[in-house]
């Protein structure tokens, strides 16, 4: 074999390693930041409770948000299934009741969960598209 | 009236573009230029034309209708006109005919096939446009129902900085439409080679010095308009315009080669054509309404559609030229070589996989959504804990490669100074890291390698052996420079910054260590076109004590809230303070995010003197 095939196969091999580690390294780093979205009625179904941080959406209960000492208690619903949330953070402008919303946080059962962040929404027109597709999901877009 | 007006610029700026078309496949190009010219200038006249139905605020006019208002100050009335999406595909277009314009008049001496084929390209560009914008996303449509009054500008969008953002984005993606044109005229032409490189380069360094000037305006109106409280945050919208620029600082290290060498060739066009279908893939992107923010105009998945149609359509026929003309027999090199052109080949390599990371990061969701119906996001930490190992490997190349020679074997002659270069960066981040008391090993690497670039760049600047060595390097110095004190700058931000978020009442105090925050007041007032929530806060710090006053401003033409930040600049840190606003009942509820953020300035200065570097490209060295 002349030096210039041995080469070729040292570049190929490294190459493939390369490739390999960094894919390797990516994909786990991918998975590792991934928050998964879920609505009320997909958090009803899962089978398992899920042990990381999620984001959960939908509609804020009429007549549902209560504060004690900068406690926020809120209802998210997709007008099927309700979930309650707890949160201590900052409210993001315009959380009023009535509006889509998404909090990522915790679920501690299927009925609850600790929200550490509501994420910002940018006008009172714009319903975050998430909880705009899940509403679609389940039939309930027309009745917000 | 005006709608008419409008339209038949539209028109005559259509069909003058198709005429030149048919002009070039009759070879008739003493009038192919002169018709080319006319397109140019009509579309020109019909932007103009909507600027002016804006400011007489129009309201039979669509564009000016939907986006609109007369209350609006004038600038903002100006602004509106590329504030939605028809105007700014308007703009889009206009700016496709300048490119093409300028070259015209740039190469007014030519008279060649090359420059007719250039021509050609970028006037095809523009007619695929053209019909997109008359038949799907016309801004001269006509509003039948006698309106009185516009719906208005989002007040987001009401910032001096959006006078000149998208524009300034605009001129650096579609800088990259004359760059195709060029690669595949010289494909036909078989005239791509070193003396195309190196006409061709200055467009390339154009456009990217728009692009990078856009993504920096971008990043400042996000930190001092949309109260973000940083500078970058791996919004996908953000992502959009930064993966055609990493493309683009590929193609400029590759045309080095290629200009250089004669080298290089395949591997540069196909660069060429994935920038600009990067550029137009991240139009499409933050337009089509399958990512949701402050940049999606339209939710219409037919405009969508046909905007993946035409990227599709050019990929295809730029990828169908390039097979057919890109048999170049390229000069065998030898990859075990420690050269100058093996760094930039090394240059190229980190910059894709840097692509790749940011693509996979932005498209993965997507993806996700639509093929398993799956909603999920991508935190910034993906992109952080793996861009920051392959970024210092990348920084050492960058300050290593320049210091080599073409062609040669030059490492052996240079490793003592590659050694001393090195022990000098580690000496100066052990002193920073002293100071700072901060071990995290990250920091620590994040200063060695990004002091290694600036000291390789800085003995770079001054071993310049006369002044015509000073200058030819100027640019690439600058650039690098820049680039090793922004990751400098970002490593210092992101290990020092702190974030405060909290709910207060007026005259409530908030305190965390050494920190003691109380809101003194509260007021309200009314403005012409929104009411103004205003704010006093006093800050304690353990070494000051000073005021800042964010507002709220809620605007009711369509109703919504912007938050106005408020900030006290020093040096090494912006004290930064925003205010959010949300009611139970009849109880107002305010949200206070109080940032420490250090060496902003630095991340914004360090951004400038990269573009710095590409000016002196321009002017200094021709």
């Amino acid at each position: 074999m002349s030096t210039n095939t041995n080469k070729r196969i040292v570049i190929f091999l490294i190459s493939i390693i390369t490739f390999l580690i960094i894919s390797k390294f990516l994909f786990s780093a991918l998975r590792e930041n991934t928050i998964y979205f879920f609505s009320p009625t997909e958090v009803s179904d899962l089978i398992e409770l899920p042990n990381k941080k999620i984001r959960i959406g939908g509609m804020v209960k009429k007549d549902s948000i209560s504060e004690e000492n900068k406690k926020y208690n809120f209802i998210i619903t997709d007008f099927n299934k309700e979930i309650s949330v707890t949160y201590s953070g900052i409210l993001p402008n315009l959380f009023v009741e009535g509006q889509g919303a998404v909090v990522e946080g915790n679920l501690i059962s299927r009925k609850t969960f600790v929200g550490t962040k509501i994420l910002a929404k940018h006008d009172e027109n714009y319903m975050p598209k998430e909880v705009a597709d899940s509403l679609k999901k389940i039939g309930n877009f027309k009745r917000k | 009236m005006n709608n008419i007006i409008g339209n038949s610029f539209v028109l005559l700026s259509l069909m003058t573009s198709l005429t030149t078309s048919f002009l070039f496949f009759k070879k008739n190009y003493s009038h192919y230029l002169k018709t080319y010219i006319a397109s140019c200038i009509f579309c020109f006249f019909s932007f103009i034309f909507l600027i002016y139905c804006f400011v007489i605020s129009d309201f039979y006019v669509s564009a000016v209708y939907q986006n609109s208002h007369t209350t609006k100050p004038l600038i903002y009335k100006i602004a509106g006109s590329w504030g939605n999406h028809e105007g700014s595909m308007l703009l889009f277009i206009c700016i496709v005919a300048l490119y093409g314009f300028t070259f015209c008049y740039y190469s007014k001496n030519f008279d060649n096939k090359f420059k007719y084929l250039t021509v050609f390209f970028q006037n095809n560009l523009m007619t695929i446009f053209l019909i997109y914008l008359f038949f799907l996303s016309n801004p001269f449509d006509y509003v039948s129902s006698d309106p009185i009054q516009g719906l208005g500008l989002n007040p987001i969008l009401q910032d001096p900085l959006l006078l000149i953002h998208p524009p300034f984005l605009y001129f650096g993606y579609i800088g990259f439409s004359l760059v195709l044109s060029l690669v595949l005229s010289g494909l036909i032409n078989n005239s791509f080679d070193s003396v195309w490189a190196k006409l061709s380069k200055k467009w390339v360094i154009i456009s990217w010095i728009f692009l990078t000037i856009g993504i920096l305006l971008g990043s400042i109106w996000a930190y001092y308009e949309l109260g973000w409280g940083g500078y970058w945050f791996w919004d996908p919208v953000e992502n959009a315009s930064l993966m055609p620029w990493i493309l683009s600082v590929a193609l400029i290290h590759s045309l080095l080669i290629m200009e250089k060498n004669n080298t290089f060739k395949s591997w540069t066009a196909l660069l060429a054509i994935s920038t600009f279908a990067l550029s137009l893939f991240g139009t499409f992107l933050v337009r089509s309404g399958i990512l949701n923010s402050v940049h999606t105009f339209a939710n219409d998945p037919e405009r969508g559609l046909f905007i993946l149609g035409i990227i599709i359509l050019i990929i295809f026929f730029s990828l169908a030229i390039y097979i057919i003309k890109s048999d170049f027999v390229e000069k065998k090199y030898n990859i075990m070589f420690l050269s100058k052109e093996n760094f930039l080949v090394f240059n190229n390599l980190f910059l894709i996989l840097f692509l790749v990371i940011v693509i996979i990061g932005t498209v993965y969701p997507i993806v996700l959504s639509a093929v398993a119906n799956q909603n999920i996001s991508v935190g910034p930490f993906y992109y952080n804990t793996i861009l920051a190992p392959f970024v210092f490997i990348f920084l050492f190349l960058m300050g290593t490669g320049p210091l080599m020679k073409w062609y040669k074997n030059d490492f052996d002659a240079k490793k003592n100074l590659i050694i001393s270069i090195g022990l000098i960066s580690c000496i100066l981040a052990l002193i920073i890291t002293y100071l700072s008391s901060e071990t995290n090993i990250i920091y620590i690497l994040g200063l060695i390698f990004s002091f290694y670039l600036i000291v390789a760049t800085i003995f770079e600047l001054f071993s310049s052996k006369n002044l015509l060595n000073f200058k030819q390097y100027l640019s690439k110095n600058l650039s690098h420079l820049g680039f090793g004190l922004l990751i400098l700058s970002i490593t210092l931000n992101s290990f020092f910054s702190k974030e405060y978020n909290f709910m207060i009442n007026v005259n409530d105090k908030y305190v965390s260590d050494d920190l003691e925050i109380t809101f003194e007041e509260f007021n309200i007032s009314k403005e012409i076109n929104f009411d103004q929530f205003s704010t006093i806060f006093e800050i304690k710090t353990s070494d000051k004590s000073f005021t800042l006053s964010p507002s709220i401003r809620k605007y009711n033409q369509p109703e919504q809230l912007t938050s106005e930040i408020s900030i006290k600049n020093t040096l090494l840190k912006d004290f930064y303070l925003a205010i959010n606003y949300s009611s139970i009942g009849n109880k107002r509820l305010i949200g206070a995010r109080y940032y420490e953020n250090f060496f902003i300035l630095g991340i914004w200065i360090s951004s400038l003197i990269i573009v710095l570097g590409g000016f002196a490209r321009l002017f200094v060295r021709k």
